[in-house]
């Protein structure tokens, strides 16, 4: 190991880390306005990265003009998996059913995915996928640069609309307290649809950047969504700010694991911190006590 | 009543001890062996996670633990291929739980939705530590002593040895079922903040339920290790093992006593099957993740109350009998 | 009642999957008994991974079977009995893959048995298929473990794993002292196949005085490999050995290194450069040049039986020499070493075929000569390496093979 090393996986986590961050946001946005762990958001973050594969290579339509149709798209599917399944879930246990339907769903989707792309690992191609530039004296891949730059856009247009509109207003007084927003006039349940597929839109764009940087199929989606829970159970389920923060520090520690003790040790190390984290502090390093039990 | 529903269990008994006398194909056997395995798993899990509500998405830790007992015990005592082996099963149900004492420490102090992450967070600490310590064998697994049975002895011992951990499973989950402390489970379930302001030490209470869920799917995992003669890590700490056998107990009906081994009896071995004639996995994908989604969505107390339900209705206006809120509240009639 | 009525019920499923399961099954009982009659097929089964992690190699495993089955009947199959292949798919798991060849036996009585795809599911297939008493010759199970089993029954025709990297360690200390490289870095996916094979070249190049400057290991389901990339880069070594199981994972490093700019003298993975057209498509051709890989067999082989069967494969399923998966060659040789062990014992008796393979007997195969000891291992076959130069997949090593090229060192840079 050397000073150089540990600083290039610094900066390579950083800009790797925010763009899980985006992804984790759509997921800890759902938990918190709609009680939904969406199990799913890994295998849509696939189905985001094999559309700009389909795109791209039978179209030949480039990775980021591709986001124009497969952000939009994905937004759809949100709207449409959370009206025909999502909407019918109720009662106490709306948790634990979430998870289950949405994995029913990713399986779904899954097998389909399979048969349609096989299961033979692609990669999506452009020509910044296999450049790289030299930034302070560390060649830096332009897609980790071009991913870092889309995920800091999206996460600043997810800012505005939250902070600065209207609709914004209505989903963090959901995110705060559903009955209560119910009260003041606010519609919850067309709040639940809009953010539900707005937290599904973001994996397009995610996708786009993960398919651009590791060979996936289908079933790469079980190892994605199980980094993307801890990250947003580390950042307190539905604190927005807590898996932006808690998506680039996991994914630059096991950056910098993989450097000081070597890679074998880096996916353990992810693990492990969220558990010896919630055994201190069960609700999470950026989470408020749970108020709001499953 | 009680003499008449004995009855019933002895001759389901009855017949799984039959089957493979009459059934001698070992390839079916060996799909029976499995689908026994998954069935006390299943309880097992639903002993603990249905009458708790706290899902445990990381059952594989127990599953495994309990493969890796059976062959760190044959290896280090140096025991030979043969019958004695099996003696090292309960003892994979010991070490199981044994284990989930330390982990349900840390698990149980988080609300249910955060459990669930964080047991899949600790499947992923156990599956990478077993790849990544050489204890282990590493990526190379570790061999048991090759049994030298044939082929028509082999499979039977299994088969009623897997038979008789889902007895001690479903034995113990309606002991549980009946007991002051499943009541208290079932409280936790219910309402966890009242129960504990009731009086029910809470955290004991869903440490023991852990801890004894454990035992069961320990002894599983010790019979698959012995069964197969060969582990590797991926395949004993497997997430798709976490996954079926939630998804089996809430397909049979979640929290109900029979639910489990219905849904793991039926999914098992259909699965098996299904991949044995046609061989197609994605097509199973989307065919189970179809219809389990119908399940979940339209009876979503299970396939076992929802025909008991669909029963009741059709009763009670046959009787001509007003039909008012015809559902049963899983955990109070089973 | 309504306990009782559920429990009625609840048999009712319980007996109706029980008869599922019986009415399926079919009777029961091995048949291994040697002969057939006379104008019926010789019926060989194999359990494959043709869907999930392994199945591009099972696809390369079934060509090699079915075409090394189309010869075979060409010449009048065996002993005058047409062959029939009962080719089934495993998913590429271990309890299916017990099932699976049970079945093949059990039900479809099969008179010999062929292997799986991958050390992984070698093992139990092996095992299962031993307490029938039947021979598993594989071609594909060649990883430490499936030796250290103690079984009798398991032949692999391939290269044991563990000596693969042995010619190119060989070559790297033979070098004279001014052209030797002085550092090397060893990363390997952790994986039954590629971890045995590193510590052997390690001792050798390490004995001719080669500093390891990067020794570690990666999970195997890691995706992004820039960031374990960067760390080899940064080390800085003159060679590279990468302990790959397919291409995305070679292209991978390789591209990273690319945008590290890092480009070593000697870079050589485990598997992925021997695929052929899948490789070069994924990397590029400009940047293929000069990648090595080891190997017991290749595309451009002289063997005469291999130019035939090479000739075969491209008749039937198109490409070059080069696009030829060395699976399909591996596969290929389980069907020579099984005729000739039925030729020899004059029969199908899965005993006798066992006794014969064990006696010390060299079967010419389309990877050369094939000899098994005690424990399986095929002793006899030569490890190449292989380099891509240009278009080309040419043999380099060992330097003594008439077959051989000079290797192209150091590595061209890297061209986009």
């Amino acid at each position: 190991m050397n000073g150089t090393a540990l600083i290039h996986s610094i900066i390579d986590g950083i800009l790797t880390g925010s763009v899980y961050a985006l992804m984790a946001t759509g997921l800890t946005l759902i938990f918190g306005v709609m009680n939904i762990i969406n199990v799913a958001q890994g295998i849509f973050v696939i189905l985001g990265a094999y559309l700009s594969y389909a795109l791209s290579v039978h179209f030949g339509i480039d990775l980021f003009v591709g986001l124009a149709i497969t952000i939009p798209t994905l937004f759809l599917v949100g709207i449409v998996v959370e009206r025909v399944f999502l909407s019918r879930i109720k009662g106490p246990e709306k948790v634990v059913m979430s998870i289950l339907v949405t994995y029913a769903i990713s399986l779904v989707i899954e097998g389909i995915l399979n048969m349609v792309f096989s299961v033979n690992y692609v990669e999506l191609q452009a020509w910044y996928v296999d450049r790289s530039v030299r930034v302070f004296g560390y060649w830096l891949p332009y897609i980790y640069l071009l991913g870092f730059a889309l995920a800091v856009v999206l996460l600043g247009a997810l800012y505005f609309m939250l902070y600065r509109t209207r609709f914004g207003a209505s989903v963090r007084a959901s995110l705060a307290d559903q009955t209560s927003a119910a009260l003041v006039g606010i519609n919850v349940k067309n709040v639940s649809t809009i953010c539900f597929g707005i937290g599904i839109a973001v994996t397009a764009a995610g996708g786009m950047i993960y398919g651009a940087t590791n060979a996936f199929n289908a079933s790469s989606s079980y190892d994605l969504i199980s980094r993307l829970l801890v990250i947003i159970v580390l950042g307190g389920m539905g604190s927005i700010g807590g898996a932006l923060a808690a998506g680039v520090f996991m994914i630059t520690v096991e950056d910098m694991v993989s450097v000081i003790w070597g890679p074998v040790w880096s996916s353990l190390t992810f693990f492990l911190i969220l558990v010896i984290i919630l055994s201190v502090r069960p609700q999470g390093i950026f989470g408020k006590l749970e108020a709001r039990l499953a | 009543m009680s003499r008449f529903k004995h009855g019933w269990w002895l001759l389901a008994l009855a017949i799984f001890i039959a089957y493979p006398l009459v059934e001698t194909n070992p390839a079916y056997t060996t799909i029976g062996i499995f689908t026994l395995i998954f069935m006390a798993c299943a309880t097992s899990w639903n002993m603990f996670s249905g009458y708790s509500g706290y899902v445990n998405l990381g059952s594989a830790v127990f599953y495994g633990s309990g493969a890796y007992t059976m062959a760190l015990f044959a290896n280090h005592l140096h025991m030979a291929g043969n019958g004695d082996l099996f003696w090292l099963v309960p003892l994979g149900g010991v070490v199981a739980s044994i284990i989930a004492i330390p982990v349900g420490l840390v698990a149980l102090r988080v609300r249910r939705h955060t459990f669930v992450v964080i047991t899949i967070a600790i499947f992923f600490v156990f599956q990478l530590s077993a790849i990544n310590f050489s204890f282990t064998g590493g990526t190379s697994g570790m061999q048991l002593p090759f049994i030298p049975w044939f082929i028509t002895n082999y499979n039977v011992p299994f088969y009623y040895v897997a038979l008789g951990i889902v007895v001690f499973a479903a034995l113990l989950s309606a002991v549980v079922r009946r007991s002051r402390f499943g009541l208290q489970l079932l409280a936790i379930r219910d309402d966890e903040d009242r129960a504990a302001g009731l009086g029910v030490r809470v955290f004991a209470v869903k440490l023991t339920g852990f801890a004894l869920s454990a035992f069961a799917v320990g002894m599983g995992g010790a019979l698959y290790a012995m069964f197969i003669g060969q582990i590797y890590p991926q395949f004993v700490f497997d997430p798709i093992f976490d996954i079926s056998i939630a998804l089996m107990a809430i397909f049979g009906g979640l929290g109900t006593f029979i639910g489990p081994l219905l849904g793991a009896l039926v999914l098992e071995s259909t699965q098996q099957l299904l991949t044995l004639k046609y061989s197609n996995g994605s097509l199973y994908l989307i065919i189970f993740g179809g219809v389990f989604l119908i399940v979940i969505l339209f009876m979503p107390q299970g396939v076992v109350v929802a025909i008991r339900d669909a029963w009741a209705r059709r009763a009670a206006r046959r009787d001509g009998r007003v039909t008012v809120g015809a559902t049963v509240n899983p955990g109070a009639t089973s | 009642m309504n306990r009782r009525k559920e429990l009625f019920r609840a048999l009712g499923v319980t007996s109706v999957a029980l008869a599922t399961l019986f009415t399926l099954s079919t009777t029961s009982g091995a048949s291994s008994s040697g002969t057939i009659a006379k104008g019926q097929p010789v019926l060989i089964g194999a359990s494959l991974s043709l869907s999930g992690d392994f199945s591009a190699d099972g696809t390369a495993f079934q060509q090699g079977y079915e075409l090394w089955a189309a010869d075979q009947n060409a010449k009048g199959g065996l002993l005058g009995h047409k062959i029939d292949l009962k080719i089934v798919s495993d998913a590429s798991s271990a309890t299916q893959v017990v099932t699976n060849y049970q079945d093949l036996i059990s039900s479809d009585h099969v008179n010999l048995t062929f292997g799986p795809f991958s050390s992984l599911l070698t093992l139990p297939a092996a095992k299962a298929v031993s307490r029938y008493g039947y021979a598993m010759v594989e071609g594909a199970g060649g990883a430490p473990s499936v030796f250290q089993a103690g079984l009798t029954n398991v032949f692999d025709s391939a290269l044991p794993v563990a000596s693969g990297l042995v010619p190119f360690a060989q070559w790297i200390a033979s070098l004279p002292k001014s052209q030797r490289p002085k550092t090397i870095a060893y990363v390997t996916s952790t994986d039954p196949f590629t971890e045995p094979q590193i510590p052997v070249a390690e001792k050798i190049i390490k004995a001719a005085g080669v500093k390891t400057v990067y020794y570690k290991t990666f999970p195997a389901e890691a995706t992004d490999y820039t960031p374990i990339a960067d760390a080899v880069a940064s080390a800085n070594a003159q060679v590279v050995i990468l302990g790959s199981v397919d291409v995305p994972t070679v292209s991978a490093f390789m591209q990273a290194f690319e945008q590290a700019h890092y480009n070593p003298k000697a870079f050589i993975a485990t598997a992925g450069p021997d695929q052929g057209a899948a490789f070069t498509k994924a990397v590029g051709l400009a940047n293929a040049d000069g990648m090595m890989v080891p190997n017991a067999w290749f595309g451009g082989s002289k063997n005469a039986q291999s130019e035939k069967m090479v000739a075969e494969y491209i008749k039937k399923y198109g490409g070059t020499a080069a696009d030829v998966n060395a699976d399909v060659a591996e596969a290929y040789s389980v069907g020579q070493v099984i005729t000739a062990a039925v030729k020899a014992t004059g029969g199908f008796d899965n005993t006798k075929i066992i006794k014969y393979l064990h006696s010390g007997v060299t079967i010419q195969s389309v990877l050369g000569p094939v000899k098994f000891n005690s424990l399986g291992e095929n002793i006899k076959p030569t490890a190449f390496t292989f380099q891509w130069q240009g278009s080309n997949f040419v043999e380099v090593n060992p330097a003594t093979d008439p077959g051989a090229t000079k290797i192209l060192y150091p590595k061209p840079a890297w061209k986009n």
